[in-house]
């Protein structure tokens, strides 16, 4: 009488492990490129300590213009968590500031002084 | 107008991965879990001890060479002097080269370092090193004072390293040079301290990073069998872990806080916690509630055989972890290493790696990050649910081999699609 192996089971095991990966994997080729091209630009409204979006998720592509418009009632600083990591200052009032993001990721843009996370740029 | 700063820790994060990669790696630990609970062997193959094979002599020669050990323990020294002298005489800067050498060539390099050369750690160790030249220079044997309790088991370890992802990623503080130095000095005063007291079994079971990348060890080809050097499978390796009280723990904070750090950056909890008066107090709670849940759920699915089983989860810990860090390990840790030849932050370049350019290669491939990563995660579950089985199978009475497994592996599923999901969601 003939045994299966042990062997071959992992082999059987291996080989479905392989397809089953590997299959949807060739399907998702064609991905979207994120952003459209056309400039980004994002408000934020900061006063009295409240931020305003607070963790915001927004598409972005890859050496795209991204448009801050920032209203303030005092000075302070953004940090975008890019690599390399941007940082700039606010004045009190209003204000505009753009920045272009080299690599792809998500980055966290955070007031340096409060430590909230206004927006989450998902860099395409 | 826009300065760019130097890089520092905390650039950008991963993309999320592709709906369909998720769900293919979602699909395929499914399949593989009821697989191997219906075509595996029967009879458990790996044994708590098993010989392996010797390891080519030429090699065996040079690891166990007085000349190779003195080497290696020279380098641990060196570099753990080089990041003391960069947090004591360093500046509060982002670029000061000890946050690079603390969070990430240490926490995040130990996991391939052990994985492809096995206990990395315990031969670079510069507590041990303190350790035997403190008993060699008082003439006693590197026993310590008294007997490590073996009750104790991993628990130290374990809250080591709670201590360690409390003050990375809740704290607030692991970007400031004062509080992370001083975690470290209490660290490196509990280590000399308690190898003192201990001896040499106190660095393998509560040195929180030793017994971190001597777990990861298990997975990799290199082994001892009655001393000599010896090359196993990862899975014949991995079943020789002693099961000690406390591993489930060091698995549970290990597994808990990456999940964590993969939740609290998401705009879920964001937008939960943001508008808290407290957001701290929900971070510290979300973090002991992952690694609670995390090692309840494994000691629920898996009593009364808890400790025997703990090693199986050690694969899909390691997957996961490698996919949540591989880019930060790759680009964070290139920068650290062209960071290292300016301790001080005064433009200096002593090992002549500050030339190099920063790289961001990795991220800038992302679906070959994420297939990579979602292949990690994949593997890791494989290996863990074999590795299971074969436990289960020498545990378990032999009616209740199939059914005894089944809330191990259910709690395996979700563990290792909760980790795709925030690979995807955050």
């Amino acid at each position: 009488m003939r045994k299966t192996s042990p062997a071959r089971h992992r082999i059987a095991l291996a080989a479905s492990v392989f397809a089953l990966v590997c299959a949807p994997l060739t399907a998702c080729g064609g991905e979207s490129d994120g952003g459209d091209g056309g400039p980004v630009t994002i408000d934020i409204t900061i006063s009295g300590g409240e931020v305003s979006p607070q963790g915001e998720r927004v598409e972005v592509g890859v050496g795209e213009t991204i448009t801050f418009d920032i209203t303030a009632d005092q000075a302070g600083g953004l940090h975008l968590h890019s690599s390399p990591e941007h940082e700039f200052d606010y004045p009190a009032g209003e204000s505009t500031h753009s920045v272009v993001i080299d690599n792809p990721g998500v980055v966290d843009v955070e007031d340096h002084d409060l430590g909230i996370v206004i927006v989450k740029l998902e860099v395409r | 107008m826009i300065e760019v700063l130097t890089h520092g820790i905390g650039g950008a994060a991963d993309l999320p991965i592709p709906p369909q990669l998720a769900i293919a790696g979602a699909a395929a630990a499914l399949t593989v879990s009821f697989a191997v609970l219906a075509l595996a062997w029967r009879t458990p193959r790996y044994g708590a001890d098993s010989p392996g094979r010797p390891a080519p002599r030429a090699l065996a020669a040079v690891v166990d060479s007085p000349a190779f050990r003195i080497a290696v323990r020279a380098l641990g020294l060196a570099l753990t002097g080089w990041l003391v002298w960069a947090a004591v005489a360093g500046q509060d800067l982002r670029i000061n080269p000890f946050f690079y050498m603390f969070y990430i060539h240490l926490w995040v390099g130990l996991v391939p370092a052990s994985l492809a050369f096995g206990p990395a750690l315990k031969a670079l160790s510069p507590w041990r090193t303190i350790a035997a030249g403190i008993s060699r220079a008082a003439g006693t044997p590197g026993r310590g004072l008294r007997d490590y309790p073996e009750r104790w088991g991993y628990w130290p370890a374990a809250l080591g390293l709670f201590a360690f992802v409390w003050l990375e990623l809740v704290s607030r503080l692991a970007a400031d040079l004062a509080p992370t130095r001083l975690w470290f000095a209490c660290y490196a005063g509990a280590m000399i301290l308690g190898g003192a007291v201990y001896g040499e079994r106190f660095f393998a079971r509560a040195d929180p990073f030793e017994v971190y990348s001597s777990l990861l060890a298990r997975l990799s080809i290199w082994g001892r069998h009655e001393g000599r050097l010896v090359i196993r499978s990862p899975l014949a390796n991995l079943a020789t872990q002693p099961a000690r009280p406390g591993l489930v723990a060091v698995v549970a904070v290990l597994f808990g806080s990456t999940a964590f750090d993969s939740f609290h950056d998401s705009t879920l909890w964001l937008n939960l916690t943001q508008t808290s008066s407290t957001p701290t107090l929900w971070n510290n709670l979300a973090l002991l509630g992952f690694c609670t849940l995390t090692g309840g759920l494994f000691t629920l699915a898996t009593r009364p055989y808890v400790a025997e089983l703990a090693h199986s989860i050690v694969p899909i810990v390691a997957g996961y972890i490698v996919a949540h860090y591989l880019t930060y390990l790759v680009e964070d840790g290139w920068f650290g290493l062209i960071l290292m030849s300016d301790p001080l932050s005064d433009g200096s370049n002593l090992l002549g790696t500050g030339d190099l350019s920063p790289t961001y290669w990795l991220s800038s491939q992302p679906t070959l990050l994420a297939t990579t990563k979602v292949l990690a995660v994949v593997t890791g579950h494989v290996l863990g649910v074999i590795a299971a089985h074969d436990r289960a199978i020498a545990l378990l009475p032999r009616r209740r081999q199939l059914t005894g497994q089944l809330p191990l592996l259910v709690v395996m599923v979700c563990f290792t699609v909760g980790g795709l999901y925030l690979l995807f969601a955050s």
